[in-house]
């Protein structure tokens, strides 16, 4: 018995506290129902010991990136892989240079990125911003048909 | 933690692959020897673009430190090709 465990039930003994606190306070201490506040980040992983329906959030560390071709798309035998692993820390670090890039550039970058049918602001890329993201990119799969009915599927997940 | 290896793997059914080691804290000690001159060159280019330079100074550490633990594979028509930066 932990300690914690043990003073909510001298405290219910006392006469301190009603049975229905002490239980909400048992609940509340239980291992399997400790969400652990560690990072802001998506990430969900699943413990030996923890409870099916118990999710503890991680800090994540990596942006993977799947990319998944049959024959028809890449005129290849057999399936065609990709899989690319990012650590976060390179991902901010490139937020960060971007935001050192001149204003001048900004603009010229702008352009360009519009007139080839990305509608992005380089100026408001920002570490925050990158934070958010991966904040809501917890598993993002995109699957992409072509013309001829060959596909693709990309998936782009935090870990 | 900068990277101090990286690991390139070949894979072919048609032929004998090949792993490469590549020690890249061989080249931390040039570029340690070399690096007054690097800030050097990059106060230059800080003032003449107008950017803080310790700013730059943490970004570039930040992109090199970040590589470590870049992961990438890619397989196609029973060839693989691996690259791991450690």
């Amino acid at each position: 018995m932990n300690e914690h465990r043990r003073q909510i039930l001298e405290m219910l003994a006392a006469g301190k506290i009603t049975a229905e606190q002490a239980e909400k306070l048992l609940t509340a201490i239980e291992p399997e129902h400790t969400s652990v506040p560690v990072g802001e980040y998506a990430g969900t992983i699943g413990g030996a010991t923890a409870a099916p329906a118990a999710t503890i959030k991680t800090r994540a560390k990596y942006l993977r990136v799947l990319v998944e071709a049959d024959e028809s798309r890449t005129g290849k035998k057999g399936l065609s892989t990709v899989n690319v692993r990012v650590p976060m820390q390179l991902l901010r670090a490139g937020v960060r240079l971007a935001a050192l890039i001149p204003q001048q550039a900004h603009n010229q970058f702008d352009e360009a990125l519009s007139r080839h049918g990305v509608p992005l602001t380089l100026s408001q890329i920002k570490p925050e911003n990158l934070e958010e993201l991966v904040d809501h990119l917890e598993d993002l799969t995109v699957e992409m048909n072509g013309a001829e009915g060959n596909k693709a599927k990309v998936r782009v997940f935090c870990e | 933690m900068i990277p101090t290896a990286a690991i390139v793997r070949i894979q072919s059914p048609h032929w004998r692959g090949f792993r490469l080691w590549i020690p890249l804290f061989l080249l931390w000690i040039p570029i340690l020897l070399l690096s007054p001159l690097i800030l050097l060159v990059l106060l230059a280019c800080c003032i003449a673009g107008g950017i803080d330079f310790f700013s730059a100074v943490a970004t570039f550490w930040g992109l090199l430190a970040g590589l470590r633990g870049t992961d990438v594979r890619v397989a196609s028509n029973g060839s693989h090709v691996t690259v791991s930066i450690l």
